[in-house]
């Protein structure tokens, strides 16, 4: 009786669906016995309160698993985070890991989540946040300080990337912890610049000769000079900051006010309008998003592009990439007189403040953002470690060689501006830059806009 | 004096079975503009400090506004008597006595059935500047030496999303004006023919006036709707170049959804609302009078 009992638990618990023991086991057909009955009876009867007990402690046991829902973008490798979750789970069966994953851009991401969080909704334990953002959501309690559960400031302070430091501590409290890196590098076609003559430029107006040598000697219609983000997309912020950068001037100061140099942001819009017109970058510059130029340069028809680190992945392996093998990647080109500069990007782990498994989420935070993760995803889906040692770890080196030379770029990597109203703040510089590009506004009449409407939201 | 349950007069049975309804109403439709209006009145959300109507003075002076104001009514103005003008041309193209109706039928309700994002995005590529259609078929008649960026030129763009929304929309009202047409009855068109009225005479004399109705319904849903005008303009242009073609449901999106200023959003809003609450007041007092 005591198995069939077992099984029945087992199988209503979803554990175990066997063939349950038939109830009339075969002894009880025997001669029969009184004593030896009654002693059956009361095994049984012991066996069936031993059964009852050890399924249901299963049964707590299972209903004290917990399960984390996680938020993931379809660009941040939801499958190699799986893979994570599947070793967390390993080391810690009591947790299970649900991935949530939408929104195809950083913009459309962060519409989603402030959605959620503005309904204070607890249903997402932990999400992954584009490194502009933890500011916005720390002040508008989205976020959980993260102190107690990885020690403290000081914990980034060790050998993780110092934008990372930046990004995540406000207030002197953690609000998420960096995953993984990214940056803005400059991509180019070995093969032709070994072909033309023509070695890595340092300044903007080396590029654009270089370009128009290689372009004008090929006489392809279709082979573009340089690909940039004009489309009023996230990477349009870094389009405008990239020359303004370049300059060595700041955008704004370590308290977060604006101290845009308008001659500067003018100078160096008007040096991708320059470029425009000497055909380097396309007319309709104003219509590229970051997936068109990583498609057009896939198919053989960019010399130079500017693109995050994520590029050089696609570049090198899809299926359906010409240029295989002949990618080089280098620091972005400074402004002459000036310093090369990038836009840093990245993503972190922060959580939920509404929700309701903390604890949980908090042990999962520190095993995601730890070194072994951070290598994990470096390996195997050539993610920007955020350690600055991973860069030089030869496991990671082995499969990812060019690592070694993005560490130099990605310490030279600047932060966009983190601030509370950081949406607004991007829409307005995004906006204007695409509208500038398109030749919608003038130049001087748009930087004079990002100034008024930044300046407003940044003093 | 409580009512009498068993033998409720009609004044309470009237009421009676109008609350279900009322109390329907006052939670789907009363509760959120009441919060709506509440919203308006905080400075971001409702956690924040309550601030009155300066909101609604920043809304006032804020350029954006008036922009995205002049682009919604722009639209409005032009593409519900553009849809009007093709739905009825559908509509009667549709009414003709083909042997075979479903094909042309099917072709009315295409449109109709597509969802409005997947339409803008349709036409944003036919008029992409590097595999656009429409660049592709002019560069090969001989028309264009170099493609054209329509989309990010003020005016184009303008054109484009309106193009759009009528070829979108037209197919509704041609629904709506086809049951119409099919309500009148033949021997009005018999006795005009007897009268030795022309096919023209005809349309003007006998359609459009027992067409009258159905045009007015289609009138408010299509005006009403254009006045929320979002996804077609999202899809293809985002609003821009620039601030180009932002309409009003796309800065309250903007203000809510990317800047998470809930206060602003609804101030935005209560707007709107109000815009649509003049225009159907006016529909309803002056031409619904006339047509009924």
């Amino acid at each position: 009786m005591s198995a069939f009992f077992d099984a029945q638990v087992n199988c209503l618990l979803g554990l175990n669906c066997v063939n349950p023991v038939s109830p009339v086991e075969p002894e009880t057909l025997t001669i029969f016995n009184p004593e030896e009955n009654i002693m059956k009876k009361r095994l049984s009867l012991k066996l069936a309160l031993l059964s009852l007990v050890s399924s249901l402690t299963m049964g707590a046991a299972l209903a004290q698993q917990t399960t984390l829902r996680v938020f993931v973008g379809p660009n941040q490798r939801p499958d190699l985070q799986a893979k994570l979750f599947e070793q967390y789970n390993k080391a810690n069966p009591g947790v299970r890991v649900e991935i949530e994953t939408g929104g195809a851009t950083s913009e459309l991401q962060r519409q989603y989540l402030s959605t959620v969080l503005n309904a204070k909704d607890s249903a997402i334990d932990l999400f992954l946040i584009d490194i502009v953002n933890p500011a916005q959501y720390a002040s508008k309690g989205w976020i959980e300080p993260l102190d107690r559960y990885v020690g403290g400031a000081a914990a980034l302070r060790t050998d993780y990337l110092p934008v990372y430091q930046q990004a995540n501590v406000i207030g002197g409290k953690v609000y998420a912890m960096p995953s993984q890196g990214d940056a803005m590098f400059m991509y180019y076609r070995k093969d032709l610049l070994a072909k033309h003559g023509v070695s890595e430029p340092k300044t903007w107006d080396d590029l654009a000769a270089a370009a128009k040598k290689i372009t004008g000697a090929e006489g392809n219609a279709n082979l573009q000079g340089l690909s940039i983000q004009g489309a009023a997309i996230e990477g349009a912020v870094c389009t405008f900051l990239l020359p303004y950068w370049g300059q060595g001037k700041q955008f704004n100061d370590a308290a977060g006010k604006l101290t845009l140099d308008k001659a500067s942001a003018v100078k160096g819009l008007n040096t991708w309008l320059g470029m425009v017109d000497q055909g380097v970058i396309k007319k309709n510059v104003a219509e590229i998003t970051t997936p068109i130029t990583v498609n057009e340069f896939k198919a053989g028809q960019v010399v130079f592009a500017i693109n995050w680190g994520f590029a050089y992945d696609r570049f090198q392996d899809d299926a359906d990439s010409k240029v295989k093998g002949q990618v080089g990647v280098m620091p972005l080109p400074a402004m002459t007189g000036g310093k090369s500069a990038t836009c840093m990007g990245g993503w972190q782990w922060a959580m939920n403040a509404f929700g309701k498994n903390k604890d949980a989420a908090g042990k999962l935070i520190q095993f995601l953002s730890s070194k072994q993760a951070s290598a994990f995803i470096a390996r195997e889906g050539s993610i920007l470690p955020v350690f600055q040692s991973v860069y030089a770890d030869p496991e990671v080196n082995k499969v990812v060689p060019w690592f070694k030379d993005a560490l130099p770029v990605v310490l030279g990597a600047q932060s966009r501006p983190m601030v509370e109203d950081y949406g607004q703040v991007s829409d307005i510089i995004r906006t204007t830059t695409s509208a500038i590009l398109a030749r919608t506004k003038t130049v001087d009449a748009g930087v004079d806009e990002i100034a008024t409407r930044v300046g407003r939201l940044m003093r | 004096m409580l009512p009498n349950w068993r033998d409720p007069s009609e004044k309470t049975l009237a009421v009676l079975l109008l609350a279900p309804a009322f109390l329907l109403l006052l939670l789907i439709v009363v509760y959120p503009i009441g919060k709506l209006l509440y919203n308006s009145l905080f400075a971001v959300d409702k956690d924040s400090a309550f601030i009155g109507l300066r909101n609604y003075l920043d809304v006032w002076q804020d350029p954006l506004f008036w922009n995205a104001t002049q682009n919604t009514v722009l639209i409005t103005l032009i593409t519900v008597p553009g849809a009007l003008v093709l739905g009825l041309g559908l509509a009667l193209l549709a009414n003709l006595p083909f042997r075979r109706k479903w094909p042309v039928r099917l072709a009315l309700l295409l449109p109709w059935a597509l969802p409005l994002s997947f339409a803008g995005l349709i036409f944003a590529w036919f008029l992409n500047t590097d595999y656009g259609v429409v660049n592709d078929v002019l560069r090969r008649a001989g028309l264009q030496s170099e493609p054209v960026s329509w989309l990010l030129k003020p005016n184009w763009a303008f054109a484009a999303i309106c193009l759009t929304v009528i070829w979108k929309t037209s197919s509704f009202i041609a629904l709506i004006l086809l049951a119409g047409l099919q309500m009148i009855p033949n021997s009005l068109y018999e006795a005009a023919e007897v009268d030795g009225a022309s096919r023209w005479q005809q349309f003007w004399q006998v359609t459009v006036p027992m067409l009258m109705p159905s045009i007015m319904v289609a009138l408010i849903f299509r005006t009403i709707t254009a006045l929320q005008t979002f996804d077609i303009p999202y899809t293809m242009t985002r609003g821009g170049p620039g601030e180009a073609t932002e309409t009003l449901a796309m800065l309250i999106h903007k203000y809510t959804i990317e800047y998470s200023s809930i206060g602003m959003g609804s101030t935005l809003a209560v707007n709107m609302f109000l815009i649509s609450l003049v225009v159907t007041g006016f529909y309803l007092r002056h031409i619904g009078r006339d047509a009924a």
